[in-house]
């Protein structure tokens, strides 16, 4: 009996409920007042952008990966490229003898997290940042590195008008106009009696909407205007709604710009909804994470490319020799090519800013903007072949390639097989 | 044809909120807050199925590579891992919720402390498993088709097999509830917890069976849900969760067959977006709750309470 008089009755807890939400109210009104108060606490003391750059624990870079939520996909193949190229350059004498200190803060797979990470590694005085994973989280975070002066190389932001955000905004990642329409002209030549295109993307997501454009804009070129365009939003995974009514306009092409859980998930479905036709997906699929989503059902999509391991050059070579020793031989993926190449062109960058003027003389804010002019100045020779920038940041990238995922036998492991 | 495969699409989608509201109901029901570990526990329930049929799990976290030394049957695992969430949805009773009850705090503290636990249960499952997606094999089902056809429209057999077991765990619990002395002991607690301790019943020991059931029906729900649309990763149950506490509040607080209808109004009217509006239709769906409350704020079966004077 002792625990009644501690329980209430509904309608006690009923009368109860508005004292409880003036309290909430009370709470939400404190935490307003204080949010500024925290921030002009926060404004006290020196600029860290002001101070010498601090060389005492490496040459401080910055990296930003969505580790953890729904795109945790990528940022596991950026991680690995990541310290992969951190070992081999540091191997090599790091930034003229100094190594490389990087630091790799998890953004979680949504702008909140991103902008926090952001924030977090530019008060710890990074010289670069190289990320966020997602484009979407790019819009969003790029602001506050461009505002603090601090250069950006992105990995894997393949929307239009990234490096349009600012001066200090690169990437090392190809937009999609130049690689998505490539896997449209290929799906044609290979299923020449193709006749009816289904669309379908995520309408919240950057990444997706300025794909879809693309692949819209190309299947149109090619006399293919879509019968139906499909909407789903990011992190949806049952999409029987969508399939069902696409699956009505009786498409032969399917072409999918969609974060990798979703998409592995909408290939399951539209193939054990009966779907018997050709599948173009875009740059969110570019991961062997999808293998296990859709599993058998990944078995012949198209997809193009910006990084080929079969591409003779000694910077690959280094690269695969790495990958493949830390990986059990396994055929490394686009995002960890392009991961690997984002942070050989800071630490080259670095290189040539540091014989020219050594980093220690220099205020972080002074070797910030340095670097960024360096960075955009210079041509590599990368994993992805020889890159170099435009004057506004966006990468110069000659080779592409179009690739069909070829599942095992087990229906639990595959690869990108290119295309001749 | 149309009509049919859009009621069936609705049904399907409907079944797995209502059965997920239903823990959030019971607790509620008991208790008058809401559970928000629910979420986590149904995430559980997810990589407790996958776990138990033979999965492995991946390379990034503490129990890398793991695999049990058996791999169960789904017809078995699922009703395992409904068990072993059940025992979860317990500890968390008697860690977030009893020690508050027991020193009288405002119920708004148990609601805090419940969303702290689902937060630490989510990051436990992100610590020991990673942050990697994982998908209960093609096959698992065995040899039944990969999709039924029901008079021109076509539905995927697991969301048939969610669909039939959700139906099946909502009914068992309804006669439950309205056919027995511990179902009618559970709904006087919920009526007044204080006049039922002294007609005899066990306030305490009923709100733990609430619990108890909550966490069978989160981790059923979560294994069916992971069967159907692959585990997106730790943070898979939020969108559920949150698709939940509305319809949760559509049906009426703390009614069970308010839950059931508020699941499957929900899901039809998703289901019933048209095409072009098929991004929309988390929009369409709050949209028709608010319109809902507005009209009716107590929720489609939930009773006006009156105030204290």
């Amino acid at each position: 009996m002792t625990a009644a008089p501690r329980l209430r009755s509904r309608a006690e807890r009923h009368a109860n409920a508005r004292f409880r939400l003036g309290r909430l109210n009370r709470l939400a009104l404190g935490l307003a007042l204080l949010g500024p108060a925290l921030s002009l606490g926060g404004c006290g003391g020196p600029d860290p952008a002001q101070q010498a750059v601090n060389l005492s624990q490496g040459v401080p870079i910055g990296a930003v990966l969505a580790l953890s939520g729904n795109a945790n996909v990528y940022g596991q193949d950026q991680n690995t490229g990541l310290r992969l190229a951190l070992a081999e350059l540091n191997g090599q004498g790091g930034i003229n003898g100094k190594p490389l200190a990087l630091k790799i803060e998890d953004s979680g797979s949504d702008e909140p997290g991103a902008n926090a990470a952001f924030s977090l590694q530019i008060n710890r005085g990074v010289l670069a940042l190289i990320g966020p994973t997602l484009s979407q989280q790019a819009f969003s975070a790029d602001p506050i590195a461009q505002r603090r002066g601090v250069p950006v190389v992105a990995p894997s932001n393949t929307a239009t008008g990234i490096p349009e955000i600012g001066p200090f905004i690169s990437r090392v990642s190809a937009q999609s106009s130049v690689i998505a329409p490539l896997s449209i002209a290929r799906a044609l030549e290979l299923h020449p009696q193709i006749r009816r295109a289904a669309v379908f993307y995520a309408q919240d997501d950057a990444y997706s909407t300025a794909e879809t454009t693309i692949f819209q804009k190309a299947l149109t070129d090619k006399g293919l205007k879509p019968v139906t365009v499909q909407r789903t939003q990011l992190n949806d995974q049952d999409f029987q709604t969508q399939i069902t009514a696409a699956l009505q306009q009786k498409p032969d092409l399917v072409v999918l710009s969609l974060q990798a859980v979703d998409g592995g998930n909408m290939i399951r479905q539209l193939r054990e909804l009966g779907y018997k036709g050709a599948i173009v997906v875009g740059n969110g699929m570019n991961t062997p994470n999808i293998y296990p989503i859709c599993q058998k059902y990944c078995e012949g999509i198209l997809i193009a490319q910006a990084y080929s391991p079969e591409l003779q050059s000694p910077a690959n070579a280094t690269f695969l020799r790495r990958y493949r020793a830390s990986q059990g031989g396994a055929i490394p993926p686009q995002l960890t090519a392009q991961a690997w190449t984002a942070l050989q062109v800071v630490a080259e960058a670095l290189q040539r800013l540091d014989r020219r003027q050594p980093l220690q003389q220099s205020s972080v804010a002074q070797a910030r903007k340095a670097l960024m002019a360096e960075i955009l100045s210079g041509t590599y020779q990368t994993p992805l072949g020889e890159i170099g920038f435009t004057p506004s940041g966006e990468v110069i990238q000659k080779d592409f390639f179009v690739a069909q995922v070829r599942m095992a036998a087990d229906g639990k492991s595959g690869r990108f097989a290119l295309l001749p | 044809m149309e009509l049919i495969q859009l009621l069936l699409n609705g049904l399907s989608l409907g079944a797995v909120y209502a059965l997920f509201a239903l823990g959030y109901t019971l607790v509620f029901s008991v208790l008058g807050v809401i559970n928000f570990s629910h979420g986590a526990v149904f995430t559980l329930g997810a990589y407790f199925t996958y776990l138990l049929i033979g999965g492995q799990a991946g390379a990034n976290g503490l129990l890398a590579g793991l695999q049990l030394p058996v791999a169960l049957p789904f017809a078995l695992a699922l009703p395992l891992a409904g068990l072993a969430s059940a025992l979860v949805a317990l500890l968390i009773e008697r860690v977030a919720f009893r020690p508050l009850r027991q020193r009288g705090s405002d119920s708004l503290l148990a609601l805090i402390s419940s969303l702290g636990a689902g937060v630490i249960l989510v990051n436990l499952i992100q610590l020991l498993m990673g942050a990697e997606s994982y998908a209960i094999p093609i096959g698992t089902l065995g040899s039944l088709p990969a999709a039924l056809r029901f008079a021109g429209a076509q539905v995927r057999t697991v969301q048939v097999l969610l669909l039939a077991i959700s139906v099946l765990l909502l009914l068992l619990l309804s006669v439950w509830l309205e056919g027995t002395r511990s179902g009618k002991a559970l709904q006087a607690v919920s009526e007044d917890p204080v006049t039922a301790q002294l007609l005899g019943i066990d306030s305490d020991g009923m709100i733990r069976l609430a619990f108890g059931i909550s966490g069978f029906l989160a981790g059923v729900s979560g294994g069916l849900v992971g069967l159907s649309v692959s585990i997106a990763g730790p943070y898979f149950g939020i969108s559920y969760g949150l698709k939940a506490l509305g319809v949760l509040v559509l049906g009426g607080l703390g009614s069970v067959p308010g839950a059931m209808l508020g699941g499957l109004i929900i899901g039809l009217a998703e289901a019933f977006v048209p095409a072009e509006w098929s991004g929309w239709k988390d929009a369409v769906a709050y949209g028709f709750l608010f319109l809902i409350l507005v009209l009716r704020p107590q929720g489609l079966l939930g009773r006006p309470l009156g105030t204290k004077v």
